[in-house]
């Protein structure tokens, strides 16, 4: 199996806190990988240090691109959502105060080229690049689910529409890997099913995910293999069954997770 | 010429250092510049002015008096412009501040007319223009003194009310975190109040000690003040206060001798172009915090 | 923008139509002077000034308080060029739009990455640095006493055999300017429907969400600069062929500060509230210009009201009077940052 992102010996210090130590893990392309740990493990500092808002302290981050390898750990947040790395966040950033499709219309903003003159002129190119960037946005959000809603205002959706759209505007960047903070957050369980069945499906398109998430049955439900976390320290990895047996894991999280696995 | 523009620096200096220290007070307590701070200097010498002209008051009576009148301006200025923005983004702050700048200087130019006045130097202590030192060819008068003293007086104490008072402590609490001063029991309102009267009465005073000093007052002399000290509170880090006092004094000698030796035309343009090349190079300032956007939490 | 159906018009767009037609036969009315031409043509200016401002606070949320510079560098740039070289208007109007853009990216690129306050500060300090130097450098600008005797604006058709038809009176800028006033609009409608103006929308409502999508914060907002610095050189332009005299107390800070006011009133990003507000304010000012001699105070205080207006709409309707959905919310008091938490227990990380 390739790997698609290796992250080795990882470390993010703050300050004195050190939130990530020595963190090491490959994700294997076409994979579902869960992250999970108890609260405050780290885990939305590790999407962080990936998608280039935070700069590691130490360690690589190897991403392969076509048939290179880059490590891009300290790039810029922009240059890595141009090299396939797409992260939705743990409390919603959507444009609120913009229309659904222009929402992930400018999902589509890495993959797309014309700036001033194009916008004025409406050259050929450019004509063509909206029409694409239209229809692809309109694509996106009916793959998400969300068909026919284009132009409500994003503010005034409803709480699970709105992680849907966050997840459709981030596929429009065309990610090679999907990085999922906490996705299930607040969803009812028919929600929760509608969400698994989505990251298959973005799965089944070819795109490796990544996932942070608390809800163990979406955890159990979809994940093929499941990296532990706390307290910034690797703590278990594999299977999902296995990784929740494991005696270490639930150590971790003081039963809860027995808890809600059930 | 060197100690003639030293001296020059360090009375301008002194003087801006006042202005700076309001900018950066307001601006650790609210986050926000206030613009129209300029425009509070230059009422204090308005009022010192009307006191004196008007009233007839003496000048040891008009000073403290005008003080007294410009904090309260400031804490008018807080309530009604600025407190019901708290939870604004900051660009409707920022554009309310300047739109009160404007609306002050306009008002002083109805009150008391756009052009230029004479300060009373009659209502001025006689040995103020008496020589008290000289040296180098450069006069000191007792005037020169006065400022010096009352400058140093002035910031010294401040600096104690911050450091030893618990009004002082306050201040910085809500300066570091408003919420959490609030928790703790602060009346984060009254103490921003108390912020804005500080600010006041400091700006009041350095108008009044250059109208009287440099014998002018007109509506729009906060304007290039506000904006000098400004670039003083810049340099010094906005936010500290000791930043603020030495910027001022640094800025004021800066532009000093970049008038007497470069070009006496560009003596604001020095001032401009310090502040624009601080905030570029070191936006920190020499005692600051950085002020980058404050990160999002994710 | 959907495309123009002859027959379904919505009814803004037979108002504005109707507007259209009004101003071009307004000069053969038979009450309108040519002085009341003289402000019309005004509104106009400042319209396109205030379309090229509104890039900046209104489609990208910060502060330009510097603009005047780029006006008065336009206006410079164009009276130097037609004193010295008797350059025809025709060429001056792309060069100044990029000469605009290039101190536009020579101000923005430093200075861009700062937060808002230092950013509208430096800007401040940029526009007073512009006039003093206007002011000052008198073998150039021959400073305070002006620049007089620009040829006004022709066109020359005498290489081709043909005559050359200088433009006299106010009639013949005042269609020229009706002109510059559509191609302004046109290109601020053709941005705002655009990959660029979503960008720019994106970074004015979350700039984290905006990198996420690959958006280069430094880079769009250096763009947005330029093209409001090269609206303002452009609208400078037209001023010193119109007025054929430049002086540098023509561009202080009051003008930046006007023209802000016309996007705070009329509702900022909302290109027909920009050109609202121009209508209003120039009006007012005008008005104002000639009554308050009458009562005895010099004209500049009219300023009062425009900084009153500034502080009260703020107050009250902070994102202008016709406000687009895009600010409106964000400009309304209880919008720090909004953070959905999520409703199940947790501690932050």
């Amino acid at each position: 199996m390739i790997p698609i992102l290796e992250i080795n010996a990882l470390y993010k210090n703050f300050g004195g806190l050190e939130a990530l130590k020595d963190i090491t893990f490959n994700i294997d392309r076409g994979d579902i990988i869960g992250l999970i740990g108890p609260n405050g493990a780290g885990k939305t500092t590790l999407f962080n240090c990936v998608a280039g808002i935070e700069k590691p302290t130490a360690g690589r981050i190897i991403l392969t691109h076509g048939d290179r390898t880059l490590s891009i750990g300290g790039k810029k947040p922009e240059a890595v959502t141009g090299l396939g790395i797409a992260r939705t966040f743990q409390n919603i950033r959507l444009f609120d105060n913009l229309t659904v499709i222009d929402n992930v219309k400018i999902g589509r903003h890495c993959r797309t080229r014309s700036v001033f003159f194009g916008a004025v002129i409406r050259s050929k190119f450019q004509q063509a690049e909206e029409k694409a960037i239209s229809e692809s946005a309109y694509q996106f959000l009916e793959f998400v689910g969300l068909k026919g809603r284009g132009q409500e205002i994003a503010r005034s959706m409803a709480y699970g529409d709105q992680r849907r759209l966050e997840i459709a505007r981030a596929l429009a960047t065309e990610p090679q890997l999907l990085m999922l903070d906490e996705p299930a957050a607040g969803m009812n369980p028919q929600e929760s099913r509608d969400l698994m069945d989505l990251i298959r499906r973005i799965r089944d398109n070819g795109i490796t995910v990544l996932l942070i998430e608390h809800d163990m049955k979406v955890v159990m439900g979809v994940c093929e293999r499941v990296v532990v976390i706390n307290h910034g320290e690797w703590l278990a990895e594999g299977l999902p069954q296995d990784v929740q047996n494991n005696p270490k894991v639930i150590e971790a999280y003081l039963g809860t997770g027995a808890a809600n696995a059930a | 010429m060197f100690l003639q523009q030293l001296v020059n620096g360090l009375t301008i200096g002194g003087i801006y250092a006042m202005i700076a220290v309001g900018y950066t007070m307001i601006y650790g307590v609210v986050q926000l510049i206030n613009f129209a701070h300029g425009e509070i200097y230059m009422l204090g010498a308005f009022f010192a002015f009307t006191f004196i002209t008007v009233l007839g008051l003496p000048f040891y009576a008009a000073f403290p008096l005008a003080m007294v009148c410009c904090a309260v301006c400031g804490v008018l200025l807080d309530i009604f412009a600025y407190r019901p923005l708290r939870q604004s983004p900051r660009l409707a702050a920022l554009i309310t501040a300047i739109g009160m700048s404007i609306f002050l200087q306009n008002l002083a130019m109805i009150i008391w007319g756009s052009r230029a006045k004479p300060f009373p130097q009659e209502a001025l202590p006689a040995y103020f223009e008496k020589t008290a030192v000289s040296f180098g060819g450069v006069n000191l008068s007792w005037f020169h003194f006065f400022i010096f003293v009352l400058t140093i007086v002035m910031m010294a104490g401040l600096h104690l009310t911050i450091k030893k008072t618990r009004w002082g402590k306050a201040m910085r609490a809500v300066a570091q975190n408003k919420t959490m001063a609030a928790l703790t029991g602060i009346n984060v309102n009254r103490v921003i109040s108390y912020t804005f009267a500080l600010a006041g009465a400091l700006g009041g005073a350095a108008g009044i000690m250059v109208a009287a000093f440099y014998n002018s007052l007109y509506p729009t002399m906060g304007y290039i003040a506000g904006l000098k000290a400004f670039a003083a509170a810049v340099l010094g880090g906005i936010g500290s206060v000791p930043g603020a006092m030495l910027g001022g004094v640094v800025l004021g000698v800066a532009e000093a001798f970049g008038a007497g030796y470069l070009s006496s035309l560009y003596r604001d343009g020095i001032s401009y172009a310090v502040m624009i090349i601080v905030i570029i190079l070191i936006p920190a300032g020499l005692f600051g915090r950085v002020l980058k956007e404050t990160k999002k939490s994710m | 923008m959907g495309k123009l159906e002859p027959r379904n018009l919505t009814r803004g767009a037979k108002l504005r139509i109707g507007l259209l037609i009004l101003a071009l036969i307004l000069p053969f009315l038979p009450f309108v002077t040519d002085y009341q031409l003289h402000i019309v043509i005004l509104i106009f200016l400042y319209m396109i000034l205030a379309l090229g401002l509104n890039i900046v606070p209104g489609f990208n949320g910060l502060l330009d308080l510097g603009y005047v510079g780029f006006y008065g560098i336009g206006a410079y740039t164009s009276g130097l060029l037609t004193y010295h070289f008797g350059l025809s208007y025709w060429v001056i109007i792309p060069l100044a739009f990029m000469n605009g853009a290039i101190w536009g990216i020579l101000l923005g690129a430093p200075t861009l990455r700062l937060t808002g306050d230092y950013f509208a500060i430096v800007t401040f300090g940029f526009s007073e640095l512009v006039v003093l130097f206007l002011t000052n450098e008198i073998w150039l600008t021959r400073g305070p006493l002006g620049l007089p005797g620009i040829d006004v604006v022709s066109i020359d058709l005498t290489l081709f055999g043909g005559p050359k038809w200088e433009f006299i009176g106010e009639l013949p800028y005042y269609y020229l300017a009706i002109v510059m006033v559509l191609i302004t609009v046109f290109v601020m409608y053709r941005i705002q429907d655009s990959r660029l103006g979503r960008a720019w929308f994106a970074i004015r409502d979350d700039e984290v969400a905006a990198v996420s999508c690959g958006i280069n914060l430094l880079a769009y907002k250096v763009i947005a600069f330029a093209i409001s610095a090269a609206f303002g050189a452009v609208g400078g332009s037209f001023f010193a062929r119109w007025m054929t005299f430049l002086s540098p107390d023509m561009f202080k800070f009051w003008e930046s500060f006007l023209i802000l006011c016309m996007i705070v009133l009329g509702g900022m990003g909302n290109i027909w509230g920009v050109m609202i507000g121009a209508v209003i304010l120039v009006s007012m000012s005008e008005i104002l210009r000639e009554l308050l001699p009458l009562l005895g105070l010099p004209a500049d205080v009219r300023f009062l009201a425009f900084g009153l207006i500034m502080v009260l709409m703020m107050r009250f309707r902070p994102a202008g009077m016709l406000p687009i959905a895009a600010v409106a919310a964000q400009m309304r008091a209880g919008r720090t940052k909004r953070r959905k938490t999520k409703p199940a227990m947790g501690i932050k990380k």
